[in-house]
């Protein structure tokens, strides 16, 4: 049994099921199994974890300190994130016929309905065209109850084809934001789906 | 005593005076000690939390309605924290810092019913609780330990002597819970406020959980026999154990003190609820407040903000209607004619969403989101 | 035969420590430190002593975390002065935004055990950051504002955690291993000692040398003890001997 569970801990340490990888500066297609398509011009880092079934995660140095989160093709009636429980802690779902402007709040209501945030406030909302849709770009800031940090997001997001596209970037406001802004819109600018 | 703490209806006589108060507390023991150093730290964090609500008008309506229930000479102790948190809590920590959750603030229907929340915290405080919580979660988790291991090297099912011994535990912090009603129910019996508004937190918490279940199709827990593993006493038993203590205590409840106390910050907490999502308890609590107003336009707005969110087909076109009542009853803040607007173009009324959303841009042309609702209205022709 | 087979829960120890490596140290490339040239600012350390309760829960002790916390910014100040560099503990009083400087040091707690997670340790790492002579990490030059006002240019954060095994703890953990030994695997640990110690440059902002260490020895409550601490948190510290243009991570 002592040699077993010493060769467990090789096995785990050596040869992870699912580890992060890298995303070079080059074009990438299919983010977050969906259309998503970006050309990054610099290196990136993809989580193997997913928070929801249609998001895939990308940071610089770790999500404590800069994440950007892809949610690709999200349907009606489906959730941005996993819920931890269907019945008694829903969260909000993509409407059928949501307006652009029910996009920032979705967001929104999805963060709070987990209660996971505080002082959350939608500040600058801007229609704009990603990958020749009619999208909008909306800036935020939040507090997260288990961190106590003030984080501060920009994200754009569509309605194509009847599904919700949406790319967010989120990092503590104090240095990170600001830094890695340039590099989320510099993915932006180059976003079709 | 042993009667009242049995719940029955016996007006056992209750002192009329409390007794006197010692502000000076030093920890002794060791483990006190330990737990005084480590909330102090925390209360350090709390000091600088970005949760913490600065808003000194609230601030001090929170502390009166905390002096009037426990006395000048008791409140002097408690140092308040208000926390931007949505759900119903409030919390003291043994070195006199006492947490409240803008939730509470916001459930609490009068000064009294604030208080009788306060007022039971601070017993806690003034009981010594949390080193009596602290010692006995120490020795049942260490027995739990012992039993887990043994029980796994001599492969005999651990699971029930497990659930016994955390049962001990936690009945023994709900006993704690119960000293920590009736201490609060004298308090109030001092105080100016009536003593009944205790048990009608309780019963005012389990209606809303009832709305919340219900829209949501599960079954409500019925509030009674609390959980194995809960570690207050079911809000129902709650409710009648404080009924049944408070007897008849006349007071002023001070509902409109609190709605004065709250005016400034009550559609942004209410806001906040919405966004919940729970559509069934936020539609009682809005219910609740217009029950002791009136329907205002703030309470109009919530209502239907709470419609629209939820956005079925005949959710859109009772919202459009909320948002008109909230207009035509002003003042309503410009979000409303966003609202009615947006309401308005998902029902397919393209022409009137669009006449709102114009009144909106005219309103508040610096809004944050008005080159975005510009985009839905088309430019004006000649 | 208790003997035996504790010799034997012993060799699966040793092991999977081999495996998995619970020190790591981070320099920024082309960093150095020339002896007697730093001003250093302490920020306020985090420590935490107390003792772990047969059942785990953390019981805080304010003797010893006090005694600690006194000794380990004595040993600070000796080590550091015998390198020639002075140590100012930050005044947390003092002028300005009380609040920021909170917000650098949760801001720094969280960049911490980013590198923990994402750079040092397996398990969960990042491609970019797996890189050898690879350590780029930084708060940003406008953190000299909040530390940098009475002129140090170095800003020094410490945390560490010890919870040593109560009496009842370690027997449990006699009892464990024995369990094991009879193939139920029953997992204790008995006592917790972790921390790190961060060294950000004032002018830039940059994390120019992070230890980190999830097993250290020494009994803080003593001086003998928490100068071992401070010798293993400050393990690596750059200065004594210039590690030259390398720097990443080592060990």
């Amino acid at each position: 049994m002592k040699f077993r569970s010493a060769l467990l801990l090789f096995a785990v340490t050596a040869a992870p099921a699912l580890a992060n990888s890298l995303i070079p500066a080059q074009p990438v297609a299919g983010i977050a199994r969906s259309s998503f398509a970006a050309r990054p011009e610099g290196e990136w880092n993809r989580l193997s974890m997913r928070p929801g079934k249609r998001v895939e995660t990308w940071t610089l140095d770790g999500p404590l300190l800069n994440s950007v989160r892809f949610f690709g093709g999200v349907l009606p009636g489906e959730p941005l994130l996993r819920e931890a429980d269907k019945k008694r802690a829903p969260l909000p779902k993509v409407q059928a016929d949501m307006l652009i402007t029910d996009v920032p709040a979705l967001l929104e209501n999805t963060y709070r309905a987990q209660q996971s945030v505080s002082r959350m406030e939608i500040e600058a909302q801007e229609p704009v065209r990603i990958g020749g849709a009619a999208a909008v770009r909306f800036a935020y800031r939040f507090v997260r109850h288990e961190t106590d940090v003030e984080r501060r997001g920009e994200a754009v997001g569509a309605i194509k084809g009847g599904k919700l596209y949406l790319v967010t970037f989120e990092a503590p406001a104090l240095h990170f934001f600001e830094k890695d802004l340039p590099k989320f819109r510099q993915l932006v600018a180059t976003l079709t789906f | 005593m042993a009667a009242m703490l049995a719940g029955k209806a016996v007006a056992a006589p209750l002192p009329s005076a409390l007794p006197p108060y010692s502000a000076a507390y030093e920890p002794r023991t060791v483990d006190e000690r330990g737990l005084w150093m480590q909330v102090d730290e925390a209360e350090k964090q709390l000091r600088a939390s970005n949760l913490l609500i600065a808003d000194p008008t609230l601030g001090a309506h929170v502390r009166r309605v905390l002096c009037r229930t426990v006395g000048e000479d008791r409140c002097g102790s408690v140092r308040l924290y208000l926390l931007e948190l949505p759900g119903f809590n409030a919390a003291m920590m043994p070195n006199g810092a006492m947490l409240v959750h803008s939730g509470l603030l916001l459930r609490t229907r009068s000064e009294a019913e604030l208080g009788a929340v306060l007022g039971h915290e601070f017993a806690h405080f003034e009981l010594r609780h949390s080193l009596a919580g602290f010692a006995r979660a120490r020795s049942a988790t260490d027995a739990i330990a012992w039993i887990s291991v043994l029980g796994a090297a001599s492969g005999a099912n651990v699971g029930a002597s497990v659930q016994l011994l955390a049962g001990a535990f936690f009945t023994f912090s709900r006993a704690l819970e119960k000293q920590a009603d009736l201490l609060g129910l004298q308090y109030l019996r001092a105080s100016p406020y009536p003593a009944g508004a205790a048990s009608e937190v309780w019963a005012h918490l389990l209606q809303e959980q009832a709305a919340t279940a219900l829209e949501r199709k599960y079954k409500p827990n019925r509030g009674r026999a609390a959980g194995f593993f809960d570690s207050h006493p079911a809000p129902a038993d709650r409710a009648d154990y404080l009924r049944a203590a408070a007897g008849d205590d006349p007071g002023d409840a001070a509902v409109a003190g609190h709605r004065d106390g709250m005016a400034m910050v009550r559609l942004p907490l209410l806001m906040a609820q919405v966004k919940t999502g729970d559509f069934g308890g936020t539609a009682y609590l809005i219910d609740a407040l217009a029950a002791q107003s009136g329907w205002t336009a703030e309470l109009l707005f919530a209502r239907a903000e709470l419609y629209r969110q939820r956005g079925n087909p005949r959710d859109l076109a009772t919202a459009a209607q909320l948002y008109a009542d909230a207009i035509r009853a002003g003042p309503a803040p410009p979000e409303a004619h966003r609202g009615l607007g947006l309401a308005l173009l998902r029902s397919g009324d393209a022409a009137g969403g669009r006449v709102a959303l114009a009144e909106y841009l005219r309103l508040k042309p610096d809004a944050g989101d008005a080159r975005l609702i510009a985009s839905l209205v088309p430019e004006d022709k000649p | 035969m208790l003997r035996k087979l504790v010799a034997v829960a012993g060799v699966s120890l040793a092991l999977a420590s081999a495996v998995f490596a619970q020190e790591k140290t981070g320099t920024r490339p082309g960093f150095s430190l020339e002896a007697g040239s730093a001003i250093i600012v302490l920020v306020r350390p985090e420590i935490s002593v107390g003792e772990q309760s047969t059942g785990g829960l953390f019981e805080p002790n304010a003797d010893w975390t006090a005694q600690a916390r006194e000794q380990i910014a004595a040993a600070l100040q000796a080590r550091q002065g015998a390198l020639g560099n002075t140590v100012q503990p930050h005044d947390e009083g003092a002028g300005g935004d009380a609040g920021v400087a909170v917000q650098y040091a949760r801001l720094f707690g969280s960049l911490a055990q980013s590198v923990m997670e994402y750079q040092f340790f397996p398990g969960n790492r990042l491609s970019t950051k797996k890189r050898r002579n690879s350590f780029d990490w930084s708060l940003g030059a406008d953190i000299k504002k909040t530390f940098g006002n009475t002129g140090a240019n170095y800003a020094l954060f410490v945390y560490t955690h010890d919870e040593y095994g109560s009496a009842g703890r370690k027997m449990l953990q006699a009892a464990g291993l024995i369990a094991s030994a009879f193939g139920v695997p029953v997992g204790v640990t008995s006592g917790v000692h972790h921390g790190y110690a961060g060294l950000v440059d004032l002018a830039t902002g940059d994390l120019v040398w992070l230890n980190a260490d999830l097993a250290m020895g020494g009994d803080v409550r003593t001086p003998e003890g928490a100068s071992r601490r401070v010798q293993q948190l400050l393990e690596g510290f750059p200065g004594r001997s210039a590690p030259g243009a390398a720097g990443g991570v080592g060990r």
